[in-house]
């Protein structure tokens, strides 16, 4: 239109302001007419006279008023808009190429992004569209409709890894090339992806015909690398301006399961890297899997780690013989105690040869316990593990103080000592001291160990060096040598208490906890050629585990280079032996894409601002003082009091409720009761959460309301008008089960609703969580939306560990006999509360926790395969529509009532018999 | 809000063919004419009073016939069945003569959003009624100038028949023929709405030759009351002028007054010539107002008896 940004949705209706002057001249030669009124005595009153008010003319203020109202419905009608961005569209009506980069960089803002590229495509819904992502195969372009793109934009999203966008200018070049009339939008994430060169050239060649919107890059930061050091691990993290207005932040570790270990704040300053220490115990630092910058939001902010940074595998030899009679006071029981909680332990095989199988399983640390001869080709291996720096940990014991071997530190005397015993003069010995040289230098020395036999080292100058830990008159208790890059360790006493009591000290621990770091991490793990690890839990762009996508290969073990189209960021290869494969290399620095000569867009265009409210309210105010005018002019005001009385509070009502917006009630901490808790305090019912959403919300009062008619009828119990509940205000202790469905389109609940919601499961409560999305589960591979909605809110929640429900969890038998809580869908997996695992003794047909699961995770859709409208008619079809699903999903939902309801009572149930036959019935 | 409207005028919107106008008006008058019955059945106790023999028609009694009297009175037919003789007595009719004059002029036209009924309709209404109840009390009733004196049993409708007839010529406010006896009464029902020296003129005119009777003015209710307000303009049915009030609420007090003083001069206009009057207004019932008008006449024939 003109130099103004100012749109109009119906530009036609402004034709009706060419009306203004015709509405001029009526209103000022026509006064408002009298009212004609019949009157047949009128001959005899007809002269009588009041005196004459003249009729005055319109008075030009309401004159101006009344056109000035005219002029604002028809400026409302014609529905303006503010636009302060223009849209970067041309007029044209050729091709639009909307180039979208969706690296792991995009996905800070991803819904930015999106919502930008939907408002640009909708506004090309005339033209054909080719809609490619920088990820995408880089195949030649093929315009579709803008609907179809539309569509496709809504199941982009960005991945987590550095495409190379270089590959896809060549064909959108070609594109442009074959249609002279196509415009060209790039909606670039303006990072250096490493092969910008082919940048300049592309911007060059499509000169005007294509319009950058070039994405902030300030806010974006990265993990470029971590590394162990002796008492923290040191992150390192990159930006691509230094200069942006965010310097700080917060990095946080992880383990496999999610939980937090430690957080550890950096500060970039000016600069484009910052370091982080993060300061935890050793034992808890090996379980950490997962670096992530607090509010990264991006799959570049999170740095995975894999068994290279994590706990030793430990294999036990015992050559003890009293193993298998009193296994509690063997040897191999007190060495698995104590170093379980920081090491992994691998069973030894049972069988011939244990040690060479011991060794085939790649331990990095392997315990002997007094095995005194070990047998050629197994002492070779055991070299040579040794030598690939393994360690080997090995405790005397009778066997070995009778025959030596070339895997000890020490040249052994024959026979050993025997202190404080009944042929001996000397006293058991203490523990004295420990070598500052050696890994338990700083451990405070018991003073109740005490030592009775040891095996004795031959004297030889390297002796005191290989010395670890000594007894109060000098002898050596534990003594290592290096061999190799590995370490060949002695306790000199048993790993049972038979020598000494050093087994129960708590100094046991501590020494072998030292020993563990000392192994080389996945040493004689030698690559066997070929051997690959297949993907396992793959990153999304947003940094959020998933599924592997199906395009996910699987890499060789050696892998160290950051991720690829072939190989998205995430974990592979089994739990115990995971590769980390990150988005980053290590040591990555992020620069920003120079665009030299196009003119950049931003990406966050200005939300066009609707001016239809603020008109219609002027507008609406306009009529209120015209018709009070009106009302003055009549007399009105002066000679009916209460006429007056009530237009002036009409006035002020209207103008009241134009100007307030709704705000919400306070709540405050003592209201009194409810109607609804009342009523909800005197007869259980059903409820559910409502989410704002219309359907969602009628679909499950609809479902709630058949099913508590089902009850009724079948079961004894007999609950109420089943309520919808607002997860902020409402009180929810009355209720017993909650059904929450949950809407992605809709703002996430709040903290504090989140918080009741807690203390609702800790009160007992049990929370049916419905994603209703095993369809879309069904077809697409990776999470939906609803899915990850439903994790963002379960991490602020304090849930127990869930498991998919067991074919023998008392769920299943409440009420009916069921193999799955089917809904309108029938193949979605349904989670609980996982329960201690069955153990093949107890064979009860149902089994239950202590408790009731308080929470319920259901993707079937439940409430739509209840729900029935007013004819008794289903709402929803069902899915597959097997003959008798609705009637299977309603026993599921008989069944959970039941369940919150009687909680392991039916599992209780199964020792009927039992009972009985003990009273002797 | 008080609103007003004028019902269609009788005949007026049909064809002037009289036919068809007859037609039309018996559309309207079965309905009046089965509520005058009704009106005059629930008071037809007021006016009953001659049960004795005397000069009349209608067979009263027989008696035994006494010597001296006159042989021709005997009744051979009753005597041949039994040994005495009888005479035919006949019952006393006293037979006075009402004229109904019913005002049908286009002011009657008139009904208000206060009112029960048009006054037309309530004019006919209490006419008809009337006129049942004096022909079943022995009177003859006719319409002025329309009929003559009558006494039937389907007097409503014989009235009603000779009202869509003759309604043409019937548009007068006030009639101008005197009734033809002195001994005759006339009963006038309309709305009186004339300039009084016109309405002083006509009465003369009407009581010159000495009848006596009933004037029954029917008001709306609107009219009686003036509850009209705003900026407003009133016009008169059948008239051709407009009368523009600024504020209409600022006439009421005046308007009620000059419609006052008209009412007295009416009443002082009857009571001069010993004439009875009777105001009326439509958001009464016509039971209510049929039962007044019949004590009147009660007390009017107990003066004149």
């Amino acid at each position: 239109m003109t130099g103004l940004p100012l749109v109009f949705a119906a530009p036609l209706v402004l034709l009706a302001l060419a009306g203004l002057p015709v509405l001029y001249y009526l209103l000022r030669v026509t006064p408002p007419p009298p009212r004609q009124v019949p009157l047949p005595t009128m001959p005899l009153v007809q002269d009588l006279t009041t005196p004459e008010r003249q009729a005055s003319r319109t008075p030009w203020w309401l004159l101006v008023l009344r056109l000035a109202l005219v002029t604002l419905a028809i400026l409302a009608l014609a529905g303006p808009r503010w636009a302060p961005d223009p849209s970067p569209l041309g007029a044209g009506r050729g091709p639009l190429v909307l180039l979208i980069d969706n690296g792991w960089a995009a996905a800070a803002d991803w819904s930015d992004r999106r919502t930008r590229a939907l408002s640009l495509l909708e506004a090309a819904s005339e033209r054909p569209v080719v809609l490619r992502a920088s990820a995408d195969e880089a195949q030649p372009l093929i315009a579709t409709s803008a609907g179809t793109a539309i569509e496709r934009l809504r199941s982009l999203a960005p991945v987590a890894y550095t495409p190379i966008r270089a590959r896809q200018f060549d064909v959108v070049s070609a594109f442009m090339a074959a249609t002279p009339e196509a415009e060209a939008l790039w909606l670039s994430d303006a990072l250096a992806d490493g092969k910008d060169e082919a940048v300049a050239p592309f911007l060059a060649a499509l000169g005007a015909r294509l319009k950058v919107i070039r994405a902030e890059t300030s806010a974006t930061t990265v993990i470029a690398g971590a590394t162990n050091e002796r008492d923290a691990t040191v992150v390192t993290l990159a930006r691509a301006e230094p200069d942006s207005d965010r310097p700080a932040g917060i990095v946080r570790a992880l383990d496999a399961r999610g939980r937090a270990l430690g957080e550890a704040t950096f500060d970039f300053g000016g600069g484009a890297t910052a370091q982080a220490r993060i300061t935890v115990p050793l034992e808890v630092r090996n379980d950490m899997s997962r670096l992530e910058i607090v509010d990264g939001r991006n799959a570049g902010a999170v740095h995975l780690l894999d068994a290279g940074a994590q706990r030793r595998k430990v294999a036990i030899v015992s050559g003890e013989t009293a193993d298998t009679a009193q296994p509690l006071v063997s040897g191999a029981y007190f060495v698995t105690r104590a170093m379980a909680p920081f090491a992994t332990l691998v069973e030894t095989p049972r069988g011939t040869d244990p040690l060479a199988r011991t060794i085939d399983d790649r331990p990095e640390v392997i315990v002997l316990i007094d095995v005194a001869t070990i047998a050629g080709s197994a002492l070779e291996r055991l070299e040579t593990f040794v030598d690939e720096g393994g360690v080997l940990i090995r405790f005397a014991g009778s066997g070995l103080a009778n025959a030596s071997d070339a895997l000890l530190p020490v040249r052994l005397r024959r026979g050993g000592r025997v202190l404080g015993g009944a042929l001996s003069w000397e006293k058991p010995q203490r523990l004295a001291s420990f070598a500052e040289a050696g890994p338990f230098a700083g451990l405070a020395v018991p003073d109740d160990v005490a030592i009775e036999r040891q095996v004795l080292a031959e004297p030889d100058p390297a002796l005191t060096e290989r010395t670890w830990a000594a007894l109060s008159d000098g002898t050596p208790l534990v003594t290592a040598s290096r061999r190799g890059k590995g370490l060949v360790v002695l306790f000199h006493v048993t790993a049972d208490t038979g020598w000494s009591n050093l087994p129960l000290s708590g100094i046991f621990v501590d020494m072998l906890r030292r020993i563990m770091p000392l192994a080389v991490p996945g040493a004689n793990r030698p690559e066997r050629q070929g051997e690959v690890a297949a993907p396992r839990l793959i990153l999304d762009g947003f940094g959020q585990f998933g599924a592997p996508p199906p395009t996910a290969r699987a890499v060789a073990r050696s892998m160290s280079g950051p991720a690829s189209a072939d190989h998205p960021a995430g974990f592979y290869g089994p739990v115990e032996a995971a590769v980390a494969v990150n988005v980053l290399p290590p040591d990555a620095k992020l620069a920003p894409l120079a665009f030299e000569t196009t003119a950049l867009l931003p990406l966050k265009a200005r939300a066009p601002l609707d001016l239809r409210p603020p008109l219609m309210v002027a507008a609406v105010l306009l009529f209120l003082i015209d018709a009070i005018a009106v009302a003055a002019l009549a007399g009105l005001f002066f000679r009916q009091p209460m006429a007056r009385a009530a237009g002036l509070v009409i006035a002020a009502v209207a103008l009241s409720s134009v100007l307030s917006s709704p705000a919400p009630a306070q709540d405050s901490a003592r209201k009194p009761p409810s109607r609804q808790d009342i009523e909800a305090s005197l007869q259980p019912r059903l409820a559910y959460i409502r989410t704002g959403n219309a359907t969602v919300d009628e679909t499950s009062q609809l479902g709630l309301a058949a099913l508590t008619r089902t009850l009724a009828a079948r079961t004894s119990m007999d609950p109420g008008e089943p309520v919808g509940l607002d997860a902020e205000r409402d009180e929810l202790v009355f209720y017993s089960l909650i059904y929450w469905p949950i809407t992605p389109d809709r703002p996430a609940p709040g903290e504090a609703a989140m918080r009741r919601i807690d203390q609702f499961m800790k009160n007992g409560g049990t929370v049916i969580f419905d994603t209703r999305d095993a369809s879309a589960l069904a077809t697409s591979s990776g999470t939906t939306m609803e899915n990850r909605r439903l994790r963002q809110m379960l991490a602020t929640l304090d849930i127990p560990q869930i498991e998919p429900i067991p074919r023998d969890h008392v769920l299943t038998k409440t009420f009916y006999l069921l193999d799955r809580l089917i809904g309108r869908y029938a193949q979605g997996e349904t989670w609980v509360e996982s329960m201690p695992r069955a153990t093949d003794s107890d064979k009860r047909p149902a089994r239950a926790g202590d408790r009731v699961s308080p929470v319920i995770i259901t993707s079937n859709d439940l409430a739509a395969a209840w729900a029935v409208d007013r004819a008794g008619q289903p709402r929803f079809p069902l899915v597959p529509g097997e003959p008798r699903q609705r009637e299977m999903a309603m026993r599921a939902g008989i069944n959970l009532v039941m369940y919150a309801m009687t909680g392991n009572y039916k599992a209780d149930q199964v020792h009927i018999p039992a009972l009985l036959e003990r009273l002797g019935q | 809000m008080v609103t007003a409207s004028l019902i269609p005028p009788l005949g007026r919107r049909v064809a002037p063919a009289s036919a068809t106008a007859a037609q039309a008006l018996a559309h309207i008058l079965p309905r009046l004419a089965l509520q005058a019955r009704q009106v005059s059945a629930q008071v037809s106790f007021g006016i009953h009073g001659r049960r004795r023999p005397g000069p009349g028609e209608t067979f009263w009694q027989f008696r035994p016939f006494m010597s001296g009297e006159p042989v021709d009175r005997i009744d051979w037919r009753r005597s041949a069945r039994d040994d005495k003789l009888y005479v035919r007595e006949r019952e006393w009719e006293a037979a006075s003569t009402y004229w109904l004059w019913i005002d049908l002029s286009e002011s009657m036209n008139y009904v208000s959003s206060l009112a029960l009924q048009a006054k037309r309709e309530r004019a006919i209404v209490l006419g008809l009624a009337l006129a049942d109840l004096l022909v079943r009390s022995g009177e003859r009733v006719g319409l002025l100038g329309v009929t003559r004196p009558v006494v039937s049993r389907a007097i409503i409708s014989r009235m009603a028949d000779a009202m869509a007839i003759s309604h043409e010529r019937h548009g007068e406010d006030l009639p101008e023929a005197a009734p033809p006896g002195p001994r005759d009464r006339l009963i006038l029902i309309g709305d009186f709405i004339m300039p009084l020296p016109d309405l002083e003129a006509r009465f003369r005119a009407l009581t010159s030759r000495g009848a006596g009777g009933l004037a029954v003015q029917i008001r709306d209710p609107a009219e009686a009351a003036f509850p009209f307000g705003g900026e407003t303009e009133f016009f008169a049915p059948g008239t051709a002028g407009r009368w523009r009030v600024g504020e209409a609420a600022d006439m009421r007090s005046a308007y009620r007054e000059r419609m006052a003083a008209h009412e007295d001069a009416l009443r002082r206009l009857c009571l001069q010539r010993g004439w009875r009057f009777f105001a009326h207004t439509t958001d009464r019932p016509a039971s209510e107002g049929m039962l007044s008008i019949a004590m009147m006449l009660t007390a009017g024939q107990g003066n004149a008896a």
